[in-house]
């Protein structure tokens, strides 16, 4: 085992928290070590496949366990830029009573931070990414403080063609604000509209921490180390401090990297994991886990999606993994006549034959699959609606009994959906088939199966206002260990129903500018 | 591999091609020209690559002569953590062949235990019917991976080998990598 020289901090994970952190932090004149369990990629690397965009990810293994397993291997990261790679670059804000649910409705949490506080950092964050989009179009649905940086991206045929339907619903749209240059921005050229953001943008109009944060933070010398597997945090004898990160490199060899400050910035299965795996006699239930917390209230989004065939071509291969519009009129919680929770309306994404096209109708094969291929690729369109779980304690992670290839526990991940959260699910399904119906397409049919899916994972290690109900405070300190900090959506004591990458950017920059402000006193 | 090489393989990827070893030199070539060459299977035995063309041309016709044994077999070849099949992103342990193997071992069991024939050998009525009642995991006494995720993953497989090249995308007319001319400003 070799023990690296002592930095500043050390950060787990190289996605957009971990990038942030490291931005923030080389800023303020910190050493920063970044540990990142995936390789180092370059815009060079990438290639516009889908068959060769699985290569950006690649989670560990999980033990799943419940009845609706987290979809993690298509959601997580696997390397520089994490899960920014191939996200879908969609970019809403969760809206102002997303933070207050259990005030406001008598049910699940509140978080421990308001939208106002919230407010200026995503107005900063859609500077840095940058945000393309008509902040005007949403002052119907939050407070606006400033506008996009960036006019919204142009409009394909398989988003417009359901303008009409909603508004014979009385459901208004608005451009989907989307972390994808309409314009050139930055230095970083504008989309070309191929459809391709999810595998690699190599041209730099898809917003990702390689083109921002991390590239900036080790431009100021934040050591990056790719192939590096995170198993515990160290502490001091005390127990009151964190001391360091355990980990393995690329050629399977311990490593202990010393810090003053460490990060836990990975995916939000696994800061549990590690929290967990770092037990000691001053901790014996975990890290930071006095009260049992750490793994509990993990959320999905289920993804309600309706297709249609059209009979003109709606040019579906055109535009970009985001969506062109969206809806939040369905967001208020107790407005669904079943169920309970946020509904958020999305559409017109571009599609691909070998994952959107063929995915529409999983249950065709043989010569239907053939005939269904050839129709769709001219006249599909999709509406999804997200749905909102509650957030629970028995959906949560600890360890499991099989180990990973170092001897640790791997995590175990437990989650159902309750009847709210399958109800709303089903009552979105209702509802975006009325609307697709009423748009006159040849046909138009309920897309998944008879559960729903699930979509993003968050919670885990969630913010609050004090050790009795939560892991860290509002800045993801944590309760237990004030320089231990925690990043990324695990934070999340709900999850609202959207896309949840600008929000977890916005508390991570948040969190990040505290540490950096508070470090005397943080680091001793 | 240098960063050019390793530039161009990547490029070659991008249009469907992968790498295969034949005559001891690696060379570029989509699972399409594999097959058409013969190129020699690495992990995959003569049978059980038999085996899952017939139901994977079932699932997605075409697959056979679009190189599926070929792409599964090479892909199946090369470290997990390169591997770009589906499996990759399922939570799946490797070696991913095990599952394939797993899979195709309990279709023939299930189709000679009912049908006294291999699936390759039933007609055509005979392997809608036994595909309909996998996807709907309806087979009792099951003893492979689970039934939907075989039929899930076998036909996302062949899907990719059938729709998702370059030549795919040609067959149905779809542009791969269009510059499209905008229409309007927004």
């Amino acid at each position: 085992m070799a023990t690296h020289e002592k930095v500043d901090v050390a950060i787990v994970g190289a996605g957009p928290t971990g990038a942030i952190f490291a931005d923030v932090l080389t800023r303020a004149g910190k050493k920063v070590v970044i540990l990142e369990f995936g390789p180092d990629w370059s815009h060079n690397d990438f290639v516009s496949s889908e068959i060769w965009g699985r290569r950006l990810k690649h989670a560990p293994r999980f033990e799943l366990a419940g009845r609706h397993n987290p979809g993690h291997g298509s959601n997580a990261g696997w390397g520089a830029g994490g899960s920014m790679l191939h996200w879908f670059a969609n970019a809403p804000r969760m809206l102002p009573l997303d933070f207050k649910v259990k005030s406001q409705y008598g049910r699940g949490l509140d978080w421990p931070i308001s939208y106002d506080d919230l407010a200026p950092y995503y107005d900063r964050i859609a500077i840095d990414l940058g945000i393309s989009g008509d902040a005007e179009q949403e002052k119907r649905w939050r407070p606006v403080t400033a506008p996009y940086p960036m006019p919204p991206l142009k409009t394909f045929r398989h988003g417009e063609i359901w303008r009409d339907a909603f508004k014979a619903h009385d459901i208004p749209l608005a451009p989907m604000p989307t972390g994808i240059n309409s314009i050139e921005y930055k230095g970083r050229a504008a989309c070309r509209s191929d459809g391709w953001c999810h595998v690699g943008c190599p041209i730099g109009a898809h917003g990702q921490p390689l083109w921002t944060h991390l590239k900036e933070a080790r431009a100021r010398g934040a050591e990056f180390r790719p192939f590096s597997y995170a198993t515990r945090v160290l502490t001091n004898t005390a127990g009151d401090r964190v001391i360091g990160v355990e980990y393995y490199d690329d050629k399977k060899e311990k490593q202990t990297q010393e810090a003053s400050a460490v990060v836990l910035a990975a995916y939000a299965a696994e800061i549990p994991r590690i929290m967990l795996n770092s037990a000691t006699d001053k901790h014996p239930k975990g890290l930071a886990n006095k009260n049992e917390l750490v793994g509990k209230y993990l959320t999905c989004h289920t993804g309600a999606s309706v297709w249609a065939i059209f009979d003109e071509n709606v040019e579906n291969h055109m535009g970009t993994t985001a969506t062109q519009l969206m809806s939040y009129e369905r967001y208020a919680k107790d407005r669904s006549p079943k169920g309970f929770g946020s509904a958020f309306y999305i559409m017109g994404n571009a599609l691909k034959p070998n994952a959107g096209i063929a995915g529409a109708r999983p249950d065709l094969f043989g010569p239907p699959l053939a005939e269904f291929m050839k129709r769709a690729v001219r006249g599909l369109a999709r509406i999804n609606i997200y749905g909102e779980e509650m957030p629970r304690a028995e959906n949560r992670v600890e360890l499991s009994s099989q180990k990973d290839e170092f001897g640790y526990p791997i995590a175990r991940i437990i989650h159902s959906y309750d009847q709210d959260a399958i109800d709303l699910w089903n009552n979105s399904l209702d509802e975006g088939l009325a609307i697709a119906k009423s748009a006159n397409p040849q046909e138009a049919w309920k897309g998944g199966g008879a559960a729903p899916g699930t979509i993003h994972l968050n919670g885990g290690t969630i913010m609050g206002t004090a050790a009795d109900n939560s892991v860290t405070n509002n800045y993801g300190q944590t309760h237990e260990v004030a320089n231990l900090y925690l990043a990324g959506s695990g934070l999340f004591p709900t999850e609202g129903a959207l896309h949840l990458t600008n929000t977890l950017m916005a508390v991570s920059l948040r969190g990040a500018e505290h540490l950096a402000k508070n470090w005397s006193t943080i680091t001793g | 591999m240098d960063p050019v090489k390793r530039r161009t393989f990547m490029q070659g990827a991008a249009a469907g091609a992968l790498a295969f070893t034949v005559g001891g030199v690696e060379v570029l070539l989509t699972p399409e020209e594999a097959r058409a060459q013969g190129v020699p299977l690495k992990v995959l035995k003569a049978d059980e690559a038999k085996a899952l063309e017939a139901f994977s041309e079932a699932l997605v016709p075409g697959a056979r002569e679009a190189g599926i044994a070929n792409f599964v077999d090479q892909q199946c070849s090369v470290p997990p953590q390169e591997a770009l099949l589906t499996l990759r992103i399922v939570n799946a342990r490797p070696p991913f062949v095990n599952f394939y193997r797993a899979a195709l071992t309990e279709i023939d069991r299930q189709c000679q235990a009912k049908q006294g024939k291999t699936f390759a050998e039933l007609g055509a009525d005979a392997q809608r019917e036994f595909i309909t009642l996998l996807r709907q995991a309806k087979h009792a006494d099951w003893k492979g991976p689970p039934q939907g995720q075989v039929y899930g993953i076998f036909r996302d497989d062949g899907v990719d080998v059938v729709y998702g090249t370059v030549e795919g995308f040609e067959r149905l007319g779809v542009p791969y990598m269009p510059l499209i001319a905008p229409k309007a400003r927004w």
